[in-house]
């Protein structure tokens, strides 16, 4: 469990993170959505009591993680691959952490073969793709068998089939019962992998839901329907009210309709339909619906530029 | 899932558990090894040359022991390099990032780091000091010899040199969290100025010279400082290496990990 209650970050200038508050439950992949320069590495590096919050309480399992003995066998966490002394080998590095936390040194050859780094554990992390520095990250934020796992970015340089490894662990470990939260900007990912998103847009929460929700919540339903005469029907759909728009020569969408609606009007209208399907809207549109509007919300203020070029 | 309670985990054993991965961290990266092999080829090396270059006399030739403080005037820079980049590697690397993920009680990790760090340093020194004399002796024999009996005249101030200098080291290492920037800081205190300033000739540089930790430290190996004593000298690394230590401590422990 993290409970985030309130927590700002202030550079300068620069409000990073403005008074977020939301729970991660255990159970669940929940993903931390924004982005670039939203807010989401800085608000998972107060959590890990990285960064100091200018105010607000971030809690692990209701203590603050900066208080913890054995943080390695309660929360698990990958932010930067990169982020380690490159001469050491891979499984040195991992010794280190097992020792910071009295973790036996059998339980490192367990996470280098669980995360599939093999005998490039006994190599120096110089030489290491960055797929298999994730790898090694992955493995050292496993190595306690904690109950908490906080990922930023996870599949960031991963392969496919490295893609499709982190999805499955995602899974697993949430349906083990331990509390997951990952981040990412990548939209379709996190449809495929969060059973809950926290949405986030220049440091301030903009969503807190179960991905259906916010699919649902958002999604005007839109039809996806062929003609062979297609001009026809565009002009009948906007003479009965439809908003819709030629996406090919043959295609139309047509926004906040159904497909009984559109079918029915073709029909009364003697137009051949080869194709009529409802398409749900894909989180891509709803984020961008909700961050766009977050921009809007913001656009008095001075903030950075940055953080605005995916949302608007 | 419920929370469950966490097991009590006493600081000491904290404490030592860290001690343990920081050592872990310090033998596991090369640069640690040829500091240490730098500071060796010095300590060792010059102590066999000046055994083999001693007079035929025993009567007007030093002790052997003589090259086990003069050597480390040099080779103190091997071991202040290897216990402060002990502590900015992890800043140059990103490292500190895990680091702190595994050992998140930052005035733990600041203790246990800067124990690893200057008692090994200050353990390979000695080492390194014995090792010079008795190569001094071997090379010089009949003409130099070894009085067990002054052996702790010679150990015992480089291993206060060492100790304080690479103190002096991780403190500027946890303040400046830069290598370059941190070994040049350390350089200018522990070498440069103090010979530099008095070269001008003003006693208000020769006072400033003076207040500087290199000159209690060439004091301490070699004696040849003027208006400097044992006391002073003594007082000066002291209070260097704890100011330094006490401002990298306070960075480290109120500011953000990495930013």
């Amino acid at each position: 469990m993290i409970e985030v209650r309130g927590l700002t970050k202030r550079y300068g200038s620069v409000l990073a993170v403005d008074d977020l508050t939301f729970d991660v439950e255990p159970g669940k992949v929940t993903g931390f959505l924004g982005p670039n320069g939203a807010g989401k590495s800085t608000t998972m590096r107060m959590v890990l009591g990285l960064d100091r919050p200018t105010s607000g309480t971030a809690l692990v399992n209701g203590r603050p993680f900066g208080t913890l003995a054995e943080p390695l066998r309660e929360v698990g966490a990958l932010l930067d691959p990169g982020a380690v002394h490159s001469g050491r080998t891979g499984r040195n590095h991992l010794r280190v952490a097992a020792r910071t936390n009295g973790i036996p040194f059998r339980r490192v050859d367990e996470v280098i073969e669980q995360v599939g780094l093999g005998t490039a554990a006994r190599r120096r992390i110089k030489g290491y793709s960055l797929g298999m520095r994730q790898r090694l990250g992955i493995a050292a934020a496993l190595l306690g068998d904690p109950r908490v796992l906080l990922f930023d970015e996870p599949v960031n340089g991963l392969d496919l089939d490295g893609v499709r490894w982190i999805r499955s662990l995602l899974r697993r470990l949430a349906d083990e019962g331990r509390t997951v939260l990952v981040s990412s900007h990548l939209l379709s990912e996190m449809q495929q992998t969060a059973d809950r998103l926290v949405v986030i847009g220049r440091g301030r929460l903009i969503a807190d839901a179960t991905t259906d929700e916010i699919l649902r919540g958002l999604g005007d339903l839109q039809v996806s329907v062929r003609s062979s005469r297609s001009e026809e029907l565009l002009a009948g759909l906007r003479d009965h009210g439809f908003t819709a728009a030629r996406v090919d020569a043959d295609q139309l969408r047509v926004e906040d309709a159904s497909a009984v609606d559109v079918g029915e009007l073709a029909n009364s209208l003697h137009l051949p339909l080869h194709h009529l399907s409802e398409v749900a809207q894909s989180l891509e549109d709803a984020y961008l619906a909700l961050t766009g509007s977050s921009v809007q919300f913001h656009g008095r203020e001075a903030a950075p530029e940055k953080t605005t070029e995916t949302a608007q | 899932m419920t929370t469950t309670a966490a097991p009590h985990v006493s600081p000491g054993r904290v404490l030592a558990r860290t001690c343990a991965a920081e050592w872990t961290r310090l033998r596991t990266v090369r640069a640690t090894w040829w500091f240490a092999a730098a500071a060796a080829v010095v300590m060792v090396g010059i102590g066999t040359v000046a055994g083999l270059d001693a007079g035929p006399s025993p009567a007007d030739s030093d002790p052997a022991w003589t090259a086990s403080t003069v050597t480390a005037v040099p080779a103190q820079f091997a071991l202040l390099a290897l216990a402060l980049t002990a502590v900015t590697s992890d800043y140059a690397t990103g490292g500190i990032v895990p680091t702190l993920q595994w050992t998140p009680r930052r005035s733990v990790l600041a203790l246990a780091r800067t124990l690893v760090a200057v008692v090994s340093a200050t353990a390979l020194g000695v080492l390194l000091a014995l090792a010079s004399a008795l190569a001094a002796y071997a090379g010089g024999r009949p003409a130099l010899h070894l009085p067990l009996a002054e052996g702790l005249d010679a150990l015992g101030p480089v291993a206060l040199v060492v100790a304080c200098g690479t103190t002096l080291a991780v403190g500027l290492g946890l303040l400046l969290r830069n290598t370059a920037g941190a070994l040049i800081a350390a350089f200018l205190l522990m070498l440069v100025l103090p010979f530099v300033l008095p070269v001008f000739g003003y006693a208000w540089m020769s006072a400033i010279a003076e207040a500087l930790p290199g000159s209690g430290a060439i004091f301490l190996l070699i004696g040849e400082v003027p208006g400097m004593t044992t006391a002073s000298s003594v007082t000066t690394l002291l209070a260097w290496a704890g100011g330094a230590l006490l401002l990298g401590w306070l960075r480290f422990v109120r500011d953000d990990a990495n930013r």
